[in-house]
């Protein structure tokens, strides 16, 4: 699971406060996870990550690989080469690479954020992750 | 001298608290990461998702 709303929300209002990373941890037991994370990946190699990211989330858990061709078609990409990418699990590596770190971390769940390091877990209410920000700005001017 | 030791455990004790109350703070490569806002934004929210 992802926080999207609320996160879309933060990063509306902090604007050039704010930079967000995404790390992918798709969850093994799950049949859609992995291919999805592919298909976010494939569509930034065509530079739609967050337009692919936002119908994920809308979409979820319809993540089947037509699904996701036809998000591919609604994005407006090159077909081909999303499949090829999508089939070939293209960034598998990259997939595997931040699954790794999430295990070094010894973590298990999603969401998970780290906001400048610090450590927050699970879905959180606007409020909760305002107050972080907001703490993590007051020391950054210090 | 058993009054000095429970004081000098005292200390300890609140020597430690203090030590514990700052947060960990992960250090964690951004890399090539899908990314969203400047590099030289103050707050850096690094999100661990799965869309499933």
């Amino acid at each position: 699971m992802a926080a999207g709303p609320v996160v879309k929300k933060i990063v509306d209002t902090y604007k050039s406060k704010v930079r967000l990373v995404i790390k992918n941890y798709p969850y093994k037991y799950r049949d859609y996870s992995h291919i999805a994370a592919e298909a976010s990946l494939a569509a930034a190699d065509q530079g739609k990550y967050w337009e692919m990211h936002d119908l994920l989330l809308k979409n979820s858990p319809k993540l089947d690989r037509e699904s996701l061709l036809r998000y591919a078609k609604e994005l407006g990409l090159d077909l081909k080469l999303f499949t090829a990418s999508l089939d070939g699990k293209k960034h598998a590596a990259e997939i595997e690479r931040d699954k790794q770190l999430a295990f070094d971390m010894d973590l298990y769940s999603t969401p998970t954020y780290f906001i400048n390091g610090r450590k927050v877990v699970g879905n959180r209410p606007y409020e909760y992750l305002k107050q972080v920000i907001e703490e993590e700005l007051k020391n950054a001017k210090k | 001298m058993k009054l000095k030791a429970a004081f000098l455990s005292l200390i300890l004790l609140v020597i430690c608290t203090d030590i514990f109350a700052e947060e960990k703070r992960f250090n964690i490569p951004i890399g090539d990461s899908p990314q969203k806002g400047s590099a030289e934004a103050p707050v850096t929210i690094v999100e661990f998702i799965d869309f499933q």
